[in-house]
């Protein structure tokens, strides 16, 4: 086992052995027949469908430091985002932790707020769900405005907002409360080329206030632009771990095979890039300072 | 897609020296006393979500908000055709119309603010999913927004008091009512509190609670009178245990009949309100890491 010490700038997040399973309805036509005939009788009557059991995550450790910008690519359902949410702090490991020196604050493109009311109201309503005083949300208000850029919109409701104003101004209200640890989900894709560079300024100032970013995406080219650390995510694994353009242009590179049908290949290069990749552990030091028995062992 | 999950290959370990003092769990659950204290600092924000949704609930009407009065008025107005003028009923209750008022109104209070709160985290899932905040927010906020719908309701309900024929009978004992109110809330705040971490588990419960409703009503005499069916003293006891029957006959002693309400009324009522408020909170807390994975 390499013992690589870091001394370099402060560990921000740490994610430590996290597995996450769903149990989930399916109507794969194959597994209903699996089941004892009673059992299908009886989720015909109720209108329910069989159940399968989805691994998200499997084991995903990683840390990221003050100045990070880290970049988060793989396919659809690979587990970027129910990493995001782990750290987040808004869904619970079946097995391993989080840990974040702050809260970190996560912006997500389902993360309508209330559609009903003015985009006015709904900043409001999110700076102080934030934890942010009256004072401090109505202080925050012209910033807020300023980096969204929609304009007169804001007094609109956010029923009438097109996808991008949406994510826009959900962009801006999270980073109205100046979080140490940003969490993107996909929220830069749906922006127009101006409000690209606005954000990618904001993301810039947060890392240099030594904070850290992560950016979940499965355009690579955007976490090429804007990261400077890139993880590749697939069946819930770490595939590498390394510099954006390397990782980026490995995960590309795959993808493309993937896309042109050219499954030989891909499985090659998945596998290369494997097992050039290295896997975190992490020791807590004081060891057991305020360890959390794993859940599982805690039923 | 079937390439091979790489699960066998064997890879170079990077230890990662983690300062365990610094960096906190994200999803830990705190200590109730910090869980409270991070209650009350999202205190703003409750306020806020529940005047949002107060407003937001009658938008889309001609009228907005006007029908948080107006809907109130014309449900008393039924009450006061079909009971006064049509039926012309009073089973033997003094001032039958004000005691059917009092009754409905403020039962009904009740029976809105445990099924919103107990569905309210369910409910509140996409704020749930974009902002870390402690979850009993959303049932607290929900039995607020209930309360602030209250308002014109108990505005109603007194105008009618006062205009019904055997005219208002004002005294002191008025004053009692606002601590009656009081612990009707609070009573309303610890079942939301108590149901919303079941309902969330299991949602059909939803279902149940409603059923559960209705038979707390017509245990807590809002139509008709107890003493007329009931002479077993111990069955009698029991009734009396009931916290919203404690309401309504308190409100009515002081508001119809010129009682002042005895002790035992009171010492009841406050156990109750008191007890599941506490409990409540206890159960929603010990339950707050589960609630994202919706």
């Amino acid at each position: 086992m390499a013992l690589s010490e870091h001394f370099g700038p402060d560990v921000q997040v740490a994610v430590d052995e996290v597995h996450v399973r769903y149990r989930t309805a399916s109507d794969d036509a194959g597994l209903r027949r699996s089941l004892p005939r009673w059992q299908r009788a009886a989720n015909r009557v109720i209108g329910r469908e069989p159940t399968v059991l989805v691994r998200a995550l499997a084991g995903v450790s990683l840390v990221a430091r003050a100045g990070d910008a880290v970049g988060i690519v793989g396919l659809n359902g690979s587990g970027k985002s129910t990493l995001l949410r782990i750290i987040a702090g808004l869904e619970h490991p079946d097995r391993g932790q989080a840990r974040a020196r702050s809260t970190p604050v996560l912006l997500g493109v389902n993360a309508a707020l209330l559609p009903e009311l003015s985009g006015r109201q709904n900043v409001h309503l999110g700076c102080l769900a934030m934890g942010m005083t009256p004072a401090q949300a109505e202080a925050a208000y012209p910033t807020v405005v300023e980096v969204a850029g929609i304009g007169a919109s804001i007094h609109r409701p956010m029923k009438t907002y097109s996808s991008g104003m949406a994510a826009r101004l959900k962009f801006a209200i999270a980073a109205a409360s100046e979080p140490q640890i940003l969490l993107i989900d996909e929220a830069l894709a749906t922006g127009d080329a101006a409000f690209r560079d606005r954000s990618e300024e904001r993301m810039k100032l947060l890392r240099q206030n030594a904070g850290c970013v992560f950016l979940v995406s499965h355009a690579a080219k955007t976490v090429e632009e804007t990261c400077t650390r890139a993880i590749w995510l697939h069946h819930g694994r770490v595939v590498t771990d390394g510099p954006a353009y390397e990782v980026a242009q490995a995960y590309r590179w795959w993808a493309w095979n993937l896309a042109k049908g050219e499954t030989e290949k891909a499985a090659g290069l998945l596998e290369d890039a494997f097992r050039q990749g290295v896997d975190t552990q992490i020791v807590l030091s004081p060891a057991d300072a305020t360890h959390v028995v794993p859940r599982h062992a805690r039923r | 897609m079937t390439d091979p999950a790489p699960t066998t290959t064997r890879r170079e370990v990077r230890s990662e020296i983690v300062d365990g003092s610094v960096l906190l769990p994200v999803s830990r659950r705190p200590p109730l006393t910090e869980y409270l204290a991070q209650l009350w600092q999202r205190r703003h924000f409750i306020r806020a979500d529940a005047r949002a949704r107060v407003v937001s609930g009658t938008r889309g009407a001609l009228l907005g908000t006007a029908w948080l009065v107006l809907r109130p008025v014309l449900d008393a107005s039924v009450y006061l055709i079909i009971f006064g003028l049509v039926l012309k009923a009073d089973r033997g209750i003094e001032n039958f119309l004000g005691y059917l008022v009092i009754g409905t109104f403020m039962f009904q209070f009740t029976a809105r603010s445990v099924s919103s709160g107990a569905q309210s985290v369910i409910a509140g899932r996409t704020l749930m999913k974009a902002f870390a905040f402690p979850r009993a927010s959303l049932p607290i906020a929900a039995v607020v927004r209930e309360t602030v719908s209250y308002l014109p309701v108990l505005v109603a309900m007194v105008c009618v008091v006062l205009v019904l024929p055997p005219g208002p009978d004002l005294s002191w004992r008025w004053l009692l009512v606002p601590f009656v109110l009081g612990l009707q809330v609070l009573l309303a705040l610890g079942l939301a509190l108590l149901l919303a971490r079941p309902v969330t588990r299991v949602p059909d419960l939803q279902h149940l609670i409603g059923m559960g409703t209705r038979f707390w009503l017509y245990g807590s005499a809002v139509f008709f009178s107890y003493e007329r069916f009931i002479d077993h003293p111990g069955i009698l006891r029991v009734i009396e245990l009931n916290p919203m029957f404690q309401v309504l006959d308190i409100t009515r002693d002081c508001l119809l009949y010129g009682v002042t309400p005895h002790a035992g009324a009171w010492l009841t009522l406050g156990l109750w309100a008191v007890g599941t408020c506490g409990i409540g909170m206890v159960v929603f807390w010990r339950g707050e890491d589960r609630y994202g994975a919706l």
